[in-house]
């Protein structure tokens, strides 16, 4: 069954024949959404199942299907914060350098099989990471993140284009290293 | 802005989500302007490495199936130990009303009751929605039971 079908099904009839293909879906999506936010693995399945048990209990609330993920991630975003707040580490100065006194906030390069997402990432400030992430690494549509992110749709376009801005000469530049390095 | 077009519209075209005659409106801009079909072409690699990186990312951080498994059991177990005291506490309070107005009617008043709250049925009532559920079941309770049997109706509903 597709990603689509599932969630429709979900949201039909919640039970937990329903809700299991469900978490095999979108489980995965969150916890690696917490973990590109700069959080080790334990962290981010504490919160990713949080986020999950929230997405039961509220989803009487949410009617389309078409915006589910988006509103997902809306409740991750909110989640997320509510750590933050509650933990009261400035975890959006360090999540990504290595403090080594904070180990859960340390993110760790060696998980990613391509680093170059990553190293893209620290050029960014913490709400154009978020957008990034979601965009390119969970593929939301602009409609979905225009929900997860309780913006209008021009303005979640305007901000992905100004991202695409700043990163371009940075992966241009990486492209053309590459071409080089390939070349030699 | 650039030679008339939006950073929206511009976005829209390297995600190909613009019409054909907009497309078109474009591409015979760009034509004629090589600073615009420059600066697609940087843009344009862009956002195939941002994608192309994003799918290897997402294929590298995968949880496996027991740990996905193990997820899974420790949401339900959560979802389910709040759900056996909320059906605890409308037996209860089945029971309450069943002696005022009888059994068939008692059952039919906290169903009327959770369908015209935010849970909209009784199987989806949780401690979040709780509280609307309470208000409507107390409301049909005066009504039913009178201003005595409500008030030991909303005793017997708060947690």
């Amino acid at each position: 069954m597709d990603e689509k079908r599932i969630i429709e099904t979900f949201l039909q009839a919640r039970n937990e024949a329903t809700f299991g293909e469900l978490f095999a879906v979108v489980y995965p999506r969150v916890q690696r959404y917490f973990r590109l936010r700069g959080m080790d693995s334990m962290m981010a399945e504490d919160l990713a199942q949080n986020v999950l048990l929230l997405v039961f209990q509220r989803s009487g609330e949410l009617r389309a299907a078409n915006l589910f993920l988006g509103w997902v991630f809306a409740i991750a975003r909110n989640e997320f914060l509510r750590f933050w707040r509650q933990s009261r580490a400035r975890i959006e100065t360090v999540e990504f350098e290595a403090v080594e006194s904070d180990h859960h906030f340390r993110i760790e390069p060696t998980f990613l099989q391509d680093a170059r997402f990553y190293e893209w990432l620290r050029y960014l400030d913490p709400a154009e990471r978020d957008l990034v992430v979601l965009r390119f690494v969970e593929e939301l549509s602009y409609e979905e993140l225009a929900c997860a992110f309780a913006l209008p749709l021009g303005t979640v376009k305007w901000r992905i284009f100004n991202v695409k801005k700043k990163l371009a000469g940075i992966i241009s530049a990486d492209a053309a290293h590459n071409q080089r390095f390939r070349i030699n | 802005m650039m030679h008339g077009f939006t950073d929206q519209e511009w976005e829209s075209y390297l995600e190909g989500q613009l019409t054909t005659e907009e497309q078109d409106r474009i591409e015979a801009h760009m034509l004629g302007c090589w600073s615009c079909w420059d600066r697609y072409d940087q843009m344009n690699l862009t956002t195939d490495q941002l994608h192309e990186a994003g799918a290897a990312v997402r294929h590298s951080l995968q949880p496996s199936e027991r740990q996905l498994q193990f997820a899974f059991r420790h949401v339900m177990q959560q979802l389910r130990a709040p759900a056996e005291q909320i059906q605890q506490r409308l037996d209860r309070l089945e029971t309450v009303m069943a002696k005022m107005c009888g059994t068939r009617t008692a059952a039919q008043a906290l169903q009327h009751a959770a369908k015209g709250s935010p849970a909209q049925s009784l199987e989806l009532v949780t401690s979040d929605n709780w509280e609307p559920f309470l208000a409507n079941l107390t409301s049909l309770a005066i009504v039913m039971c009178g201003e005595t049997g409500a008030h030991l109706v909303r005793r017997n509903g708060q947690f």
